[in-house]
């Protein structure tokens, strides 16, 4: 099966040979279509750098699981289980890919027995690779990573993305969220378009907190414990524990600021991740 | 900070080159000597306006820098005009300074903060410098012989589908009810045309830039001030961008409003849908063309009089205090 630490090292090794592809796909054409909504985009880089990290690291361990972005989409059941299982987002900020917008990253998680044990996300344009283990804290090129222990929203710089839908009802909320927070006064309100490196800037200690709706497993689950293990809290945007397969996320770098945002945000409702009926397998 | 005296004093302005490459040369030296300094932070007009010793500092070693060279040119800097000094653009060479562009970035240590060095004569932008610090990336365009990144080339996308646009745009510093329900019924009408996206980095100079370098389709804003956009108006327009008014009309640098974008096309898409609130030029000058963005209360909000078609008839130079 793998010790974690020979799991960790395979995970970097294919996050940082998926980004360089990454990379160089960025400067290629690109084949775009859509899935859920007009704005929800996927490209055949998506699919073939998922491909690559799954076979490869199914070749090292064949008993393990896969939650990949782009095999749900194809009707791969969306399960967290007791066994290992890796869950990877193959391009985070698909967008940002189409339109060379500098922010894409490789994200690849870990869970054993439902519980996140690793973390690796790299960031293609920069080719800075962020991991953290479990109880062994988190780091950034090897350097060590901590939240900026904010504990004032009203000297907080705080991330978000829109998320895929686009409807009006959604985006009012979208929209009134950000705007309560504003007028927290918040130092500002920043949108770069990965969640998985707006997630890292949060346990780099460049922004205090990030909230979302509409975010999916792939994006949480290497965050998620590279935040806690930089000093932050992660949890659900009702203020109860993290819910991986929900789709929604509040994090920071303190309790109170996380509380602040939690006790203003209205939620915008999405289809969770483990909804049986989408992905049933025939 | 060590300044090189022994370059060439450039007596015959007529090659501004030697003046892009001093701006050069002094953009990287001065911004990252004072990265490193501790960082004392205090508010300007609102609390989310913030300024550090860090802006006032580098201000004053780039114009001194310049001066020393220069003695006869002109200067508009952010933390000058700030401390009392008239930023009014004559005829004279004058550099346009904003030292630290993406302040609250720089407080936080969000990778966008730039410096911005533009060099306008006869009120004509002749170069453009952006220095993105924590990126590494020196963005510069001389009138007339193209933008570029690290010595790269740079091109716009050439969009002209607003639906597949990447916009960039800035939250901004005012936090009164005017502004931020301005700044949220824009990114609603953006998003509803639709568009692929917004992002908003924190600085409107690399804002600028992504348009510039294709990373974006766009970047629209109003409040900013010439110093911020002086120089990557130029970056954008010599990569083949446009640059106009939010109304879609003539660019005017002391308006405090841009739209810079791959096509007209897009440029009009966007136009067409953004609204200002009115903001008080940065020359301070009333303008004629301020009554088009003269605003009317309509169900309870404010709606701009060019948007809704309408004759207007109130008086040129309206201001509204912000909060």
């Amino acid at each position: 099966m793998g010790s974690v630490e020979e799991c960790m090292d395979a995970a970097v090794r294919v996050a940082r040979a998926a980004g360089q592809v990454v990379l160089e796909a960025v400067k290629q054409e690109k084949h775009v279509s859509t899935k859920s909504t007009p704005t929800d985009l996927v490209t055949e880089a998506d699919r073939l750098v998922e491909e690559l990290i799954i076979s490869t690291l199914r070749e090292s361990f064949p008993s393990h699981r896969f939650i990949g972005e782009e095999s749900c989409a194809a009707g791969e059941p969306c399960v967290l289980t007791d066994s290992p299982t890796w869950i990877i987002d193959p391009i985070d900020g698909t967008c940002n890919f189409v339109h060379s917008f500098p922010m894409v990253a490789v994200s690849i998680g870990f869970a054993v027995k439902k519980e996140l044990e690793f973390g690796v996300i790299y960031h293609c344009f920069e080719e800075t690779l962020y991991t953290a283990r479990k109880g062994h804290g988190a780091f950034c090129n090897g350097l060590r990573l901590q939240v900026s222990k904010e504990k004032d929203v009203s000297k907080a710089l705080i991330l978000t993305e829109i998320g895929a839908k686009r409807d009006p009802e959604t985006l009012a909320l979208f929209l009134g969220n950000m705007e309560k927070l504003l007028r927290a006064p918040a130092h500002g309100v920043r949108i770069i378009g990965s969640s998985t490196l707006a997630l890292c800037q949060v346990a780099a200690g460049a922004a205090d907190a990030y909230y979302q709706f509409g975010l999916h497993c792939w994006d949480m689950a290497a965050a998620a414990i590279i935040i806690r293990e930089a000093g932050g809290v992660v949890m659900d945007t009702s203020g109860g524990p993290l819910d991986l397969m929900s789709r929604r996320i509040v994090a920071a770098a303190s309790q109170e600021v996380a509380g602040f945002i939690v006790q203003q945000l209205k939620p915008i409702g999405y289809e969770r991740d483990d909804c049986g009926e989408r992905h049933a397998v025939r | 900070f060590h300044f090189d005296s022994s370059r060439t004093v450039c007596t015959v302005m007529a090659d501004w080159g030697k003046c892009l490459d001093f701006g050069v040369s002094i953009a990287r030296q001065v911004v990252l000597d004072a990265f490193e300094a501790q960082k004392v932070v205090s508010l300007k007009t609102s609390p989310a306006d913030l300024v550090t010793e860090t802006d006032q500092g580098v201000e004053n070693l780039l114009i001194s820098a310049i001066k020393e060279k220069y003695p006869t040119h002109k200067f508009i800097g952010e933390e000058s005009v700030a401390a009392g000094a008239s930023p009014v653009l004559t005829d004279s060479p004058t550099w346009i300074i904003d030292p630290i562009d993406g302040t609250t970035n720089f407080v936080h240590r969000f990778p966008f903060v730039a410096i911005s060095i533009a060099f306008a004569v006869n009120k004509q932008t002749e170069f453009g410098i952006v220095y993105s610090c924590m990126e590494d990336k020196l963005y510069r365009a001389q009138r007339g012989k193209g933008a570029f990144c690290n010595d790269i080339p740079l091109r716009t996308s050439g969009l002209e589908d607003i639906t597949k646009a990447l916009v960039v745009t800035e939250i901004g510093t005012e936090r009164d009810d005017l502004s931020l329900s301005t700044l949220t019924s824009n990114i609603y009408r953006l998003l509803k045309i639709p568009i692929h996206g917004i992002r908003a980095v924190g600085t409107a100079a690399v804002d600028m830039c992504l348009v510039a370098s294709a990373g974006a389709d766009a970047y629209y804003h109003v409040g900013m001030h010439c110093w911020d956009i002086a120089a990557s108006a130029l970056i954008v327009s010599e990569a083949g961008g446009v640059v106009h008014d939010i109304s879609g009309g003539k660019f005017d640098l002391m308006s405090r409003r841009v739209i810079a974008a791959s096509s007209r096309t897009v440029a009009r898409g966007i136009a067409q849908v953004v609204e200002a609130f009115p903001c008080e030029r940065d020359d301070g000058l009333p303008d004629a063309d301020q009554a088009i963005g003269a605003l009317t209360q309509r169900d309870g909000h404010w709606v701009s009089n060019d948007f809704l078609k309408l004759p207007c008839d109130k008086p040129c130079g309206i201001v509204i205090e912000s909060v």
